[in-house]
């Protein structure tokens, strides 16, 4: 009998070397967050690079997920490559985790060149530990590579595979204080903001970063992006499509927006106020 | 049998792809599936390969359920799709190493790019591979784990000649090394030269089925005779044995007939009788061709001769 994981450690290999070998991979992947960092450094937040780094990685992060995952999903798909594992005994759970494998990996590469080099140029503190930080920082990665191939198994074809990233990336960016900092943006968008998952995430950041806040404190967002990734990853295993012909699951699709908006719900009613939300020494 | 198939149909909406089809297919050898576009072959073939579930009738391919026991199936079968990409970062080898790496077994690596002539491709990236190198690759693929029965869906289509004929080369290894193949063309002359038996589809119904050799025997299309003789001629003793003659073609007389042997014959007793000597004598039996021709009607038909016709002599 086959092993259900038989071949991830290739398949993960394979796709690595694809991401590396691959030119838009590598604009995707190094060169635009260097030019977010170029200019939220030089030209939005010049006085306070501390401030900055907490949501650039979450910005980071969140077009890795949506751009860079789900568009491989659904190119990878529409060219046929996924057809051809299809007839092999490979499972969709070995797809689906060397895929999430490979996101983690260039995502760490990604924030961990954006970290060294704001470091070097910006000399940014961080008032926490250092290792927390990565540490939710990868926390942060697994909750959203799973929302990428989300919408890499919703999305029918290459043209509607950016609509739909764009549709979810951009409330995730403007919304939750990754762009532009919570205490900065009108009380009804503050409000807002307690539905959309990435303010979880810059708090949970901007915790550590900024406020040098320990685990036990920072509890409850990291909780959310826990229960985010575990949502993900189990509608994940059920919308995986290997073919642009296979019908989209919709009963699957509706369960996870409910179950996620519930999730948000609960966590905006019940959540005590972002931290975030009050400027830096106030 | 390897594979069989009992009132096999599948609808595609309003669309029937396969009417109820009855199929058997002995271990060992190379079937093809004929026919032309649209007629049912790819999604024959992609039932077997448990991509499609059938819409009723049953299936089972070396004793299993494609829908229901897929992986285990796969385990044991060779698939080369039509439609289909490969990674195109990644070189030959590593290609062919990542897809080994999902079976319980595999050939090296170095013996499968030998048999399909790859192996001074190895380090090359599959984007720079030719059409004929890519599809040589495919096939690789498909054998990479020593599958019992290899299923190709059109893997001539788009090669030229040359790369025809190599891949044709891999498709003999195959039956001499005693694994069954079943692949799907349009090319009626690959499907003559290669294939032991052949299986013509239309509209999702099997019209022939046979040996290449039994089918064209079996044709009601005529055959056509052209005699040479030392003199003048009188055909009548052949017309009176039901032989239709056709009029001259340069120093040959031309007649049709549906049954060569028997005008044959006939034409060794008029030449006794009228003392003349055969200079020369040619015919042509039915092709595969005519024998598709003839069963296909008037399906909308894309079978091609010119671009299948590789190595005749």
């Amino acid at each position: 009998m086959s092993h259900p994981l038989r071949g991830l450690g290739p398949l993960t290999r394979a796709y690595l070397l694809q991401s590396f070998r691959s030119r838009t991979a590598i604009l995707w992947n190094l060169v635009f967050p260097m030019v977010w960092l170029f200019l939220f450094g030089f030209i939005f937040y010049r006085d306070d690079a501390s401030l900055m780094m907490p949501g650039l990685f979450t910005i980071t992060l969140i077009s890795g997920a949506f751009f860079g995952v789900s568009y491989l999903m659904v190119s990878e798909r529409e060219a046929g490559i996924l057809r051809l594992y299809r007839v092999t005994p490979v499972s969709a759970l070995t797809v689906v985790l060397a895929n999430a494998i490979r996101a983690m990996a260039v995502l760490s590469i990604s924030v961990g060149a954006q970290a060294s080099v704001g470091w070097v140029l910006f000399r940014y503190e961080v008032a926490g530990s250092v290792t927390l930080t990565f540490f939710i920082m990868l926390i942060g990665a697994a909750a959203f590579v799973p929302l990428g191939m989300f919408v890499g198994s919703v999305a029918q074809d290459m043209r509607t595979a950016p609509a739909i990233s764009n549709l979810i990336f951009f409330p995730l960016v403007f919304a939750s204080g990754a762009a532009r900092p919570a205490f900065m943006l009108p009380d009804w968008m503050q409000a807002v903001m307690r539905i959309i998952p990435s303010s979880y995430l810059v708090e949970a950041m901007q915790g550590v970063m900024l406020r040098g806040h320990g685990l036990v404190e920072l509890a409850g967002p990291i909780t959310v992006l826990l229960l985010t990734l575990v949502v993900g990853a189990w509608f994940n295993s059920k919308m995986f499509r290997w073919e642009t012909s296979e019908p989209l699951n919709k009963r699957a699709m509706l369960t996870a927006i409910l179950v996620l908006t519930l999730l948000y719900v609960t966590a905006a009613l019940l959540a005590p106020d972002f931290e975030m939300v009050r400027p830096p020494g106030a | 049998m390897i594979v069989q198939a009992h009132g096999l149909r599948k609808e595609y909406g309003d669309t029937v792809a396969l009417r109820s089809l009855d199929i058997e297919i002995e271990a060992g050898g190379i079937v093809g599936i004929l026919g032309p576009n649209g007629a049912g072959k790819t999604t024959f073939v992609e039932t077997l390969e448990g991509l499609r579930a059938p819409t009723s009738g049953s299936v089972t391919v070396l004793g299993m359920d494609p829908t229901t026991q897929g992986k285990a199936l796969r385990e044991r079968l060779g698939v080369q799709l039509q439609k289909t990409a490969l990674p195109k970062e990644l070189t030959v080898r590593e290609v062919l190493g990542l897809f080994a790496s999902f079976y319980a077994s595999a050939s090296p690596t170095n013996s499968i790019l030998e048999k399909v002539d790859l192996i001074s491709e190895a380090n090359q990236k599959t984007a720079t591979l030719s059409g004929g190198q890519q599809q040589r690759l495919v096939v690789a693929i498909a054998l990479s784990h020593d599958p019992e029965l290899v299923i190709l869906d059109e893997p001539t289509t788009g090669l030229d000649p040359k790369a025809r004929r190599d891949l044709h080369e891999v498709i003999r290894q195959l039956r001499e090394q005693g694994r069954t193949t079943l692949l799907t063309t349009h090319y009626i002359e690959e499907a003559e030269q290669l294939c032991d038996r052949v299986i013509m589809i239309r509209d999702g119904e099997i019209v022939a089925d046979g040996a290449p050799f039994d089918l064209v025997g079996r044709s009601s299309e005529s055959s056509t005779i052209w005699i040479h003789v030392d003199g003048p001629m009188d055909p009548a003793p052949l017309i009176a044995a039901g032989v239709l003659p056709l009029g001259q073609e340069g120093a040959h007389h031309k007649f049709v007939t549906t049954d060569p042997t028997a005008t044959i014959l006939a034409l060794g007793d008029m030449l006794r009788s009228q003392g003349l000597r055969l200079v020369d004598l040619r015919l042509r039996r039915p092709t595969l061709e005519d024998v598709y021709l003839e069963f296909m009607g008037d399906a909308p038909d894309d079978a091609t001769l010119e671009d299948g016709a590789e190595s005749s002599p």
